[in-house]
């Protein structure tokens, strides 16, 4: 182990990644995928006239989805099963809608104040159980949301309407100018509009993603997964950098919660609190490949594509088939959809090399 | 020299069972410190208690003057105390240099980013394993695996740095590398303190030997002086050379 004259000398650039250099190209394809968005309801319209409505809210879905996985996956890096994303969801949701109700306040405000709510919830929620390791983490999650849910519903109909929900106001209102618009054109400034919002968001939770990966926060997360005592040993704080994770993803979702309230026009405590919400938040991180930003996207794209052809094409029954597909793809895909693809990628490599 | 490791009546109960009573000891800056004891004598239970993976029925624990024995790991690491474990415990899904790199930047707090490869890359160099900092952890062989176990303890920049067996399963050949490395580093200023059962290297190494028995201090002094002590003939050393 002595120093031997043959060693090579490590230079400090050789041990550093190649961070900025990352960083740089994954804020290119951050900036040239907004773009794509910002193209993406014109684009639609053009190519699909009256039936890019529809286009368009599938497209509202899949962003939302994907907010939902990033965001999930932040809490999954550090070595988390977070069951909670479906309260801080509803919290997000109820938080505008409460808002609204009793309060004269600006219509926009609940968005901002419906994350500060879910990560505030989060801080408190995580503070207590973050010391908790793996399975008892999960529980205590699951059982938040239920709390939660129950605490919401109990709550003074008048405050929070009981187990019959809240109205909430749009965020937009177009109007309908008769002889210079047609009638379907309303929706689609509205779903355009909600587009733009959700597409925004879904810029920021990349960006959050990607500066997690590419900054020494990743050195701690991965630490903090795969060996927390030798983690703590080495300098690494695991209880602020859990929560810091935690929080982070709950106030995403949060404002997530609070969009979909405003477009979907109310909130009831079954729906906001659904656990439906929490199994879609850790299915489709799976389903694209785990502590990455790129397969949450993917996956959010693909199964919603996935979704809306079965929707139409079988109707009655098809989650059980879309529920299969899952399954299946998950069994036969151990690292999701980027696994697959650095698979069929590295084979190329190989094929290649082999040549002479 | 002052005392870089200073404990005073340490003691650690596991429900009924003492395994660790009364313990003081003093570990002087710059010296390598060895202890050692049958299985069961309660060693890496001290070593746990030390690094903070376990805490301390009562005592003290003072590192450089500061009280550490109810502090977390990480505030003992940021305080300038490093380990490497008897079980190497590399990070998985990480190359060699990444794991050495967790170390250069959480082992001492406000290290900056260039600073820390700065340090990552020495603690690489001095391990000799910078030909293979690019290597998924799970291709190292078992000297490769302690030498990385010893570059990211380094890597946290240590004043103190605790050592449990890390010459178990080595060649001959190959601890005699390994002694060399931690004369080194003690050359550097870093106080070592380690754990070991193979008695050449305690006595090419330890300026002094802590012997336990039953998590009681049996004898401290030089190598010389505590394998003449007829207390540790009887309780360790006897019954080792009959194996």
């Amino acid at each position: 182990m002595s120093a031997r004259g043959s060693v090579p000398k490590v230079e400090a650039a050789d041990v550093t990644p190649r961070r900025r250099a990352g960083l740089s190209r994954d804020l290119i394809f951050t900036l040239i995928f907004a773009g794509l968005l910002l193209f993406a309801p014109t684009l639609l319209r053009a190519l699909f006239g009256q039936a890019s409505v529809s286009y368009l809210s599938l497209g509202i879905r899949a962003v939302a989805l994907a907010v939902l996985a990033l965001s999930w996956d932040l809490v999954a890096r550090t070595g988390q099963l977070s069951l909670a994303h479906a309260a801080f969801y509803g919290a997000g949701a109820y938080t505008t809608a409460i808002l609204l109700k009793n309060f004269d306040a600006p219509l926009w405000l609940g968005l901002p104040l419906g994350g500060i709510v879910a990560g505030v919830l989060a801080l408190g929620l995580g503070a207590v159980t973050l010391r908790l390791y793996g399975i008892y983490f999960a529980i205590a999650t699951l059982a938040f949301t239920e709390v939660v849910k129950a605490v919401v519903q109990e709550l003074p109909t008048a405050i929070a309407g009981g187990t019959a929900g809240v109205n909430v106001a749009p965020l937009f209102r177009p109007t309908f100018v008769p002889g210079e618009m047609e009638r379907w054109e309303i929706a689609f400034l509205r779903n355009q509009n909600y587009f733009y919002l959700y597409a925004g968001l879904l810029v920021v939770a990349i960006l959050v993603s990607v500066l997690v990966q590419r900054s020494r926060l990743r050195s701690a997360f991965t630490a903090i997964r795969t060996n927390e005592f030798v983690a703590s040993v080495m300098g690494v704080n695991p209880a602020r950098n859990k929560l810091l994770g935690f929080v982070i993803s709950s106030a995403i979702v949060g404002v997530l919660g609070a969009l979909e309230a405003h477009r979907l026009g109310s909130v009831i405590p079954e729906g906001a609190f659904a656990v439906h919400t929490t199994v879609l938040a850790l299915v489709t991180p799976i389903f694209g490949g785990l502590y990455t930003t790129i397969g949450p996207l993917l996956a959010a794209g693909f199964l919603s594509g996935i979704e809306e052809t079965l929707k139409r094409s079988l109707a009655e029954g098809y989650l059980i088939v879309y529920g299969a597909v899952l399954v299946i793809s998950i069994l036969f895909m151990p690292r999701g959809l980027v696994g697959l693809f650095d698979r069929v990628t590295n084979r190329r490599r190989r094929e290649g090399e082999e040549r002479p | 020299m002052s005392a870089d490791l200073a404990v005073r009546e340490l003691n650690k109960s596991f429900g009924g069972l003492q395994a660790v009573s009364d313990l003081s000891f003093d570990v002087n800056e710059g010296e390598i410190f060895a202890i050692i004891g049958p299985n069961g004598a309660g060693k890496t239970t001290t070593l746990n208690l030390l690094s903070g993976l376990l805490t301390p029925t009562s005592g003290s624990i003072k590192l450089r003057g500061e009280e550490i024995a109810q502090l977390p790991p990480y505030r003992r690491c940021h305080l300038g105390l490093g380990r490497a474990f008897q079980v190497v415990q590399p990070f998985p899904e990480m190359t060699v240099a990444q794991n050495v790199l967790v170390g250069a930047q959480f082992g001492e707090r406000g290290v900056s980013g260039a600073e820390a490869g700065r340090r990552a890359a020495e603690a690489l160099e001095r391990t000799a394993m910078g030909a293979l900092k690019d290597t998924p952890v799970e291709d190292l062989n078992l000297l490769q695996e302690k030498r990385l176990e010893i570059a990211r303890a380094l890597a946290t920049a240590p004043q103190v740095l605790l050592l449990d067996e890390v010459m178990a399963g080595l060649r001959p050949a190959e601890a005699k590398q390994a002694v060399e490395l931690v004369r080194s580093v003690r050359d550097d200023g870093v106080t070592v303190v380690f754990i070991e059962h193979v008695m050449p290297v305690v006595r090419d190494l330890a300026d002094r030997v802590l012997v336990m028995d039953y998590g009681r201090e049996l004898a401290t002094g030089s190598y010389a002086e505590v394998t003449a002590d007829p207390k540790v003939v009887e309780a360790y050393l006897g019954e080792s050379e009959e194996d």
